[in-house]
């Protein structure tokens, strides 16, 4: 996939660079991710590409789903280049486009509600072309089987060893390989997957919360 | 020195909304000032009411507004501050800025020129710019509309020559019948008059503007004091219900600030626009608030119009007032959220998302030495480093806006599922004194888990007195 379009910006993760076009996340385009849960390890899978653009510019976070947590924020990325933006309803992507037409970011993250039409997605995906940054979308699960304008769209699920990526949308041939990336977590990956294996019996459960 | 008279030759008419049918000002029965529609029609300054009207039936006529014109005047010379200290008003309708001084600066008279035409349009005035060495000069060219610039006191007289008389203004109608029948048309003839015949017969005044207008005698000229803090008054043309309509009308004021504050290399955080009611109702402060102090005037007007497309009028507007009364320096450091870099190509994004959103809507995290996590982040106006001993890996992104009971079975805590221990604990605890504190948090003795849920979501819970609690994400 490497020889296909722009550069992209590397994702830090060498199995998913492979399957990307441009060997990383999109510059100037919209990545939509799509996870299962939250807490998956979602914000752990941008965390290396995230530290790059933060260099450049500042990483705006809209509409989060839950409330930074300052010390676990500083520990990942310099907080006094990041901009934090509460919006809601259609709001969120009216302030997208806004922060993505600038062209002043490092990169983008923002969570946009469930409603949020093709239409406002083709205005976001046409805002963001002709810059440098990358612009990760977070959306809810029901968006899965819509259409999308972005150009690249992944399923994330969790898993014992990290975080699981289908690639829904890519440019190019479709993907159809499972990956699974050992992002950073604040307990080693290792001792999850001792416990998972074969199946969690409930004695073993019971014993770790004694 | 070198002297730029901006003329508003159709001032009288200006303040007044604009229109596209014919419509003329009136005062005394004649016409003052006519639109472009108006002109179309054959009308004049100076005809009569009547023969105009005659003209144009349908003509819309209206009173002229002496005070209001003085005031727009006067809002213009606080613009033209951001061009040159020296700035004089030459009413009715004329400005003097000495420019001499300021040309390196703005780099050429060309671009000065330009640059200050450009933004009188964009106030929807029509102006009349000429220069020339002396300020009489400057007003005789802008009155005959001759905007060539005349750089050098030499070429001055020859090029004051041609013009007719009427330039001359404050003339009597007397004394313009006698040089006439005297065979003077242009000024040229009457610089070829002996000065001293000219005294006798028309006064000392008449020789003593040649002499002024070609630099030979001196010409003072009363130098425009400009406010200390800024809050000027508009009156509106017509009573405005519709908040959006305004900011036409705003505009001069922000044009006016922006020449205000940038004379004094200032910038403002905030400034507010007072809409005014009549019957006695408070007025509407509409608050414009910057990332950084600024002095752009393509900013202000970008914060403002995001306000007056949200701002609902509770009574028609007749009166606006804007008032700037912290003006910062913007030399220094007054960085704002993000730092130099930032300030100028994010900070227009970040006013227009505080404008829409709120003020608090866009800020910058920090870390608050407090144990509680609940307590540990802050929010700021300004990103700042956070401090590196309160970083923590361990902890998680998210937390929730407050803990969330979780139920437990068989001895496991749930969330969708028995939940799998993966890390902990680990103990919060806080003291008695943080019991009565008003964040809600108080008084803490928690320990803290690591636990997975079947779906692999991480999620950080503590237990405490009163069972499981679900507080945070690890995203």
């Amino acid at each position: 996939m490497a020889g296909q379009g722009q550069a992209g910006l590397s994702s830090g993760f060498p199995a998913l660079d492979a399957e990307l076009p441009g060997s990383g996340w999109p510059r100037g385009a919209l990545t939509e991710l799509i996870p299962a849960h939250s807490g998956i390890g979602e914000l752990a899978l941008l965390q290396p590409a995230l530290l790059e653009c933060v260099k450049q510019a500042p990483v705006a976070v809209l509409a989060p789903p839950y409330r930074p947590h300052a010390p676990a924020w500083a520990a990942s990325l310099p907080l006094e280049r990041m901009l934090w933006i509460e919006a809601s309803g259609k709001e969120v992507a009216w302030a997208a486009e806004c922060l993505l037409d600038s062209g002043a970011l490092g990169a983008l993250l923002v969570w946009l509600p469930a409603q949020t039409d093709a239409r406002a997605l083709r205005r976001l995906q046409l805002a963001a072309e002709g810059h440098a940054a990358p612009a990760f979308v977070f959306r809810s699960l029901q968006t899965l089987r819509q259409a999308s304008p972005a150009p690249l769209r992944l399923a994330l699920s969790g898993s014992a060893l990290g975080v699981q990526v289908r690639i829904l949308k890519r440019r190019g041939p479709p993907c159809e390989r499972l990956l699974c990336l050992p992002v950073e977590r604040p307990v080693a990956q290792t001792r999850l997957a001792a416990r998972l294996t074969p199946v969690p019996v409930l004695h073993v459960l019971q014993a770790a919360w004694a | 020195m070198l002297w730029l008279c901006l003329r508003f030759p159709a001032l009288p008419l200006e303040v007044f909304p604009p229109s596209e049918s014919a419509s003329v000002v009136m005062a005394q029965q004649r016409v003052v000032c006519a639109n472009p529609a108006a002109e179309a029609a054959g009308i004049r300054p100076g005809m009569r009411l009547a023969a105009a009207l005659g003209l144009a039936p349908g003509l819309q006529v209206l009173a002229r507004q002496a005070p209001r014109e003085a005031e727009l005047l006067y809002t213009l010379a606080c613009w033209a501050e951001g061009f040159t200290p020296q700035v004089s008003l030459a009413p009715a309708d004329e400005l003097l800025l000495e420019i001499g001084g300021c040309l390196r600066l703005f780099g050429g008279l060309e671009v000065l020129r330009d640059k200050a035409l450009g933004e009188l349009q964009a106030q929807g005035l029509s102006v009349v710019a000429s220069v020339a060495p002396t300020p009489l000069g400057a007003q005789w060219l802008a009155r005959a509309a001759d905007t060539a610039p005349c750089l050098s006191l030499l070429d001055l007289p020859a090029r004051l020559a041609n013009l007719p008389l009427a330039v001359l203004g404050d003339l009597s109608v007397a004394t313009l019948r006698t040089l006439t029948t005297l065979g003077v048309r242009a000024l040229g003839d009457l610089f070829a008059l002996p000065a001293a015949g000219l005294r006798r017969r028309f006064g000392r005044e008449l020789p003593q503007w040649l002499a002024q207008a070609c630099g030979e005698l001196p010409d003072p000229r009363p130098a425009f004091v400009f406010p200390a803090q800024f809050a000027q008054r508009l009156e509106l043309p017509a009573k405005v219900a519709d908040a959006s309509m305004l900011q036409f009308a705003a505009r001069r004021l922000l044009a006016s600030l922006a020449g205000w504050l940038a004379a004094r290399s200032a910038g403002v955080s905030e400034c507010v626009l007072q809409l005014e009611h009549e019957d006695g109702l408070p007025p509407t402060d509409v608050r414009l608030a910057f990332a950084a102090p600024t002095a752009e005037l393509a900013r202000l007007e970008r914060v403002l119009r995001e306000r007056l497309a949200h701002c609902r009028l509770q009574a028609q507007v007749w009166r606006l007032c804007l008032i700037a009364s912290s003006p910062e320096a913007l030399n220094a450091r007054t960085l704002g959220l993000f730092g130099q870099e930032a300030a100028l190509a994010l900070a227009p994004v970040i006013e227009r998302l505080r404008a829409r959103l709120g003020q608090d809507a866009v800020q910058g995290l920090s870390t608050c030495a407090d144990h509680r996590p609940e307590c540990a982040s802050r929010r700021l106006n300004e990103a700042t480093p956070a401090d590196p001993v309160l970083a923590d890996p361990r902890q998680p992104r998210w937390l929730l806006a407050s803990p969330q009971a979780l139920s437990e079975r068989e001895g496991v805590p749930q969330y969708g599922g028995h939940l799998m221990r993966l890390a902990g604990p680990a103990r919060i605890e806080s003291g008695w004194w943080q019991q009565g504190e008003s964040n809600g948090a108080g008084d803490v003795q928690r320990d803290y888990f690591v636990a997975a849920t079947p779906h692999g979501e991480w999620l950080w819970i503590f237990r405490d007195a009163r069972g499981w609690w679900l507080q945070g994400v690890f995203a």
